[in-house]
């Protein structure tokens, strides 16, 4: 009786719930915070919502009690959630619509028909392969593994290999199998990467560990140590890079974010079988590009990615704890929306802790409010998920329409002005391909477009272009031999008029030498005349 | 010998690295007005080479257009190259005035203002697979003007090939120190205006009070 009438209110809750969505849905932009996106120069800019929160469950909703610090989620390939409940040392499996409670793991029968409870567990993974359920178990030290049923299999203990330092504690956090069943398991205090166990349980290793950032202290810490005796290098304190907070397993590829507020370098990566870093040298920055400063506190909120998922259509979620927010990147890294905040209403958080998807929606798990958030697509987020969908299969001109239509709802979209240009380029409309690379600030597309434009123009034109050119080369032609001449007779001039002067000259000095000769005589008869006088 | 008008006199110190400035000399000549236009155009050609390349060779920033950095860039920095090396060749027996060596200075910038909007009109014209040409361009362009301006010093003080360097060398250290001395004053100004304004706001409550 008490039970149906508890489902009974669980219901009425949901229903209640689904209502005040439904409202929530037609009032339209209820988000508790502006939502904005990047434009091409690192600046937020107003941008449309792409998700919408839809409602918050909470425990209490599903009839099992609060929920107390829960740590993870994790959706399984039947679509079945599994909450970490980590206060109250219970895994919660709830249905797809979050409504009903499917079973709730709290002990589990040990091979040898002992029972074993659960410990401060904080992660939780299930295989599609064989349907067992890894449970990272981590104040008892362990990775459980499970059937689904609750009867352990096999249990991951602290190895005793000599690779893992015996000094040191082990306490897993994050777990997850990859399809060969090899078993990943993130611990706290280890830096050197997720532990790696075989399908046996044996460890075999580390796996991805971060890189040490440069920074300019410990370039300078590695100067001095080129000096410094060894004991001294032995006492001083140790450059290690942060540990990977959490993890996703997408296809061959691991995924992992590491949350801290000094590293800014590897803080998600893409990592391959082998280990090594797909997103390593692609300098890509997750999380707010610009800080925001906080003056309360006096500090800057620098990003901390604390979990990250990738959907079933290959986005990439990263969930961050400072700012409460989630970045959705497309496969290739380009930010899509930016969604929730740190706030109290539904769409807000306090501490978030983990993050899961589910075809176009969100699930947030919120450490301190104790709830699960559900964000649904909105109208705007599903037609970029179309468009970018369509543009990263290489589909661009399909992906033309959806792109103008994204455009219609929000102007400011940059990858919509990509799209379009790509698109318009593919289809061998230069011009305006050229128009929306300029609009998109891609100089790259832009490039390619002109070299189609300009050889399209050449074509059209290449008659009249050697026309003009040989115009030009007969107009300088004349110019030139026009300015030659007028030099030559500015010079014969000039000599003539030289000639001229000096003749003028000559004659000037002829006529005076005459004159001087007349008047000489003339003198010379006067003298002579005086001398006559004189004489006589 | 020589009779040139202004226009030519400019055309012969370009056109002749290694002469070009001994005969200016010689002829005392150059024009502090043409000197006063070529620097203008420099400014013109900063602001060029800033905003105006074709659009296939990368953005700038186009939400704000702030003049003060190519002042900066162009016509401050000529200013502290004249003064700089006016000041330094002051002590080191060079027989240039600060109006020759500001004439000088700026004739012998012709050829990099020249290949600035030549590489911009280009820009136009070009993509990215023929940058090759716009930096070919490039820098024969800078080539030329840091020869003449090298020629240019050496003339105007009548040094010697290693007196010039040492004087060039010394000039950019004089042009840091400057730097210096302005960003020094630029921060002391600004601390007594905020002393001033603090001071300012204590009266202003104390009289509201």
């Amino acid at each position: 009786m008490r039970n149906i009438s508890a489902k009974l209110i669980s219901l009425a809750i949901a229903g209640a719930a689904a209502f005040g969505s439904a409202a929530s849905f037609t009032a339209s932009a209820a988000e508790p915070y502006d939502v904005y996106n990047y434009d091409r120069w690192g600046e937020a800019i107003p941008s449309q919502a792409g998700y919408i929160a839809d409602r918050a469950v909470s425990g209490i909703d599903l009839g099992v009690g609060a929920f107390s610090s829960p740590s993870d989620i994790f959706r399984d390939h039947n679509d079945i959630f599994y909450i970490v409940d980590g206060g109250n040392n219970r895994i919660v499996a709830v249905n797809s619509e979050l409504t009903e409670v499917v079973k709730v793991y709290d002990s589990f029968t040990m091979p040898d028909g002992s029972k074993t409870t659960l410990k401060n567990p904080q992660g939780v993974y299930v295989s599609a392969e064989n349907d067992w359920l890894y449970i990272a178990d981590n104040e008892n030290s362990r990775v459980l593994i499970a059937d689904l049923e609750g009867n352990v299999i096999k249990e991951i203990t602290k190895p005793t290999s000599e690779v893992y330092d015996q000094k040191r504690t082990f306490l897993p956090q994050k777990v997850i199998a990859d399809k060969a069943g090899n078993v990943y398991v993130v611990l706290g205090n280890i830096t050197t990467g997720a532990a790696m166990f075989d399908p046996e349980g044996e460890f075999t290793g580390f796996y991805g560990a971060n890189r040490v950032q440069p920074t300019a202290e410990i370039v300078g810490n590695y100067i001095t140590s080129l000096f410094t005796s060894e004991e001294k290098k032995a006492r001083r304190r140790r450059n290690v890079p942060t540990g990977i907070t959490s993890f996703d397993i997408d296809g061959d590829f691991i995924f992992t974010c590491t949350s801290s507020s000094t590293q800014t370098t590897d803080t998600v990566k893409k990592l391959n079988a082998a280990g090594r870093n797909i997103f390593a040298n692609m300098e890509l920055a997750f999380g707010d590009y610009t800080p925001m400063y906080d003056t309360s506190q006096n500090k800057v909120l620098q990003p901390a990615i604390c979990d990250i998922d990738i959907a079933d259509d290959g986005n990439i979620n990263c969930l961050d704890f400072t700012t409460g927010r989630v970045f959705q990147y497309d496969e290739d890294c380009n930010l899509l929306f930016i969604t929730g905040t740190i706030a109290k209403q539904v769409g807000g958080f306090d501490h978030v802790a983990a993050l899961e998807t589910m075809g176009e929606n969100l699930y947030v798990l919120d450490s301190q409010k104790d709830t699960v958030t559900v964000f649904v697509e909105t109208d705007f987020g599903k037609i970029v998920h179309k468009a970018t969908a369509l543009h990263n299969a290489g589909y661009y001109e399909e992906a033309l329409d959806p792109w103008y239509e994204v455009l219609k709802h929000d102007g400011n979209y940059r990858r919509a002005y990509v799209g379009v240009a790509s698109a318009l380029l593919r289809k061998g409309d230069y011009e305006g391909s050229m128009k929306y690379a300029e609009l998109a600030d891609s100089p790259r597309i832009y490039n390619k477009a002109f070299e189609g434009y300009r050889m399209d123009w050449l074509k059209a034109h290449f008659g009249q272009l050697i026309l003009g050119l040989a115009l030009i080369a007969v107009g300088l032609f004349m110019l030139a031999r026009l300015a030659k001449k007028k030099k030559a007779a500015e010079l014969a001039q000039h000599m003539a008029q030289e000639d001229a002067a000096a003749e003028a000259e000559h004659q000037q000095h002829v006529r005076e030498a005459a004159r001087k000769a007349v008047e000489e005589m003339a003198e010379q008869s006067e003298n002579e005349g005086k001398e006559d006088e004189q004489n006589s | 010998m020589m009779d040139l008008t202004t226009k030519e006199w400019v055309k012969h110190a370009v056109t002749h690295p290694f002469e070009g400035f001994e005969d200016m000399r010689w002829k005392k000549s150059g024009s502090l007005k043409v000197a006063f236009l070529i620097v203008f155009l420099l400014f013109l050609a900063t602001i060029a080479d800033g905003r105006l390349y074709g659009f296939q060779f990368g953005v700038s920033y186009d939400k704000t257009f702030n003049i003060i950095p190519y002042i900066v860039k162009s016509i401050v920095l000529f200013a502290a190259w004249v003064v700089g090396n006016w000041s330094i060749c002051t002590l080191l027996d060079g027989e240039g005035t600060m109006k020759n060596i500001c004439i000088y200075s700026a004739y012998a910038l012709v050829p990099y203002i020249a290949q600035v909007f030549i590489t911009v009109i280009l820009s136009h014209f070009l993509i990215q697979d023929e940058v090759v040409f716009i930096q070919a361009i490039r820098i024969l362009g800078t080539g030329w003007t840091v020869i003449l301006l090298f020629s240019a010093i050496k003339s105007v003080h009548q040094y010697s090939f290693g007196k010039t360097v040492f004087a060039i060398v010394l000039t950019i250290a004089a042009m840091l120190v400057m730097l210096f001395l302005l960003v020094l004053f630029m921060s002391l100004v600004q601390q007594v205006y905020i002393f001033l304004s603090t001071i300012y706001t204590e009266i202003s409550y104390r009289i509201r009070v």
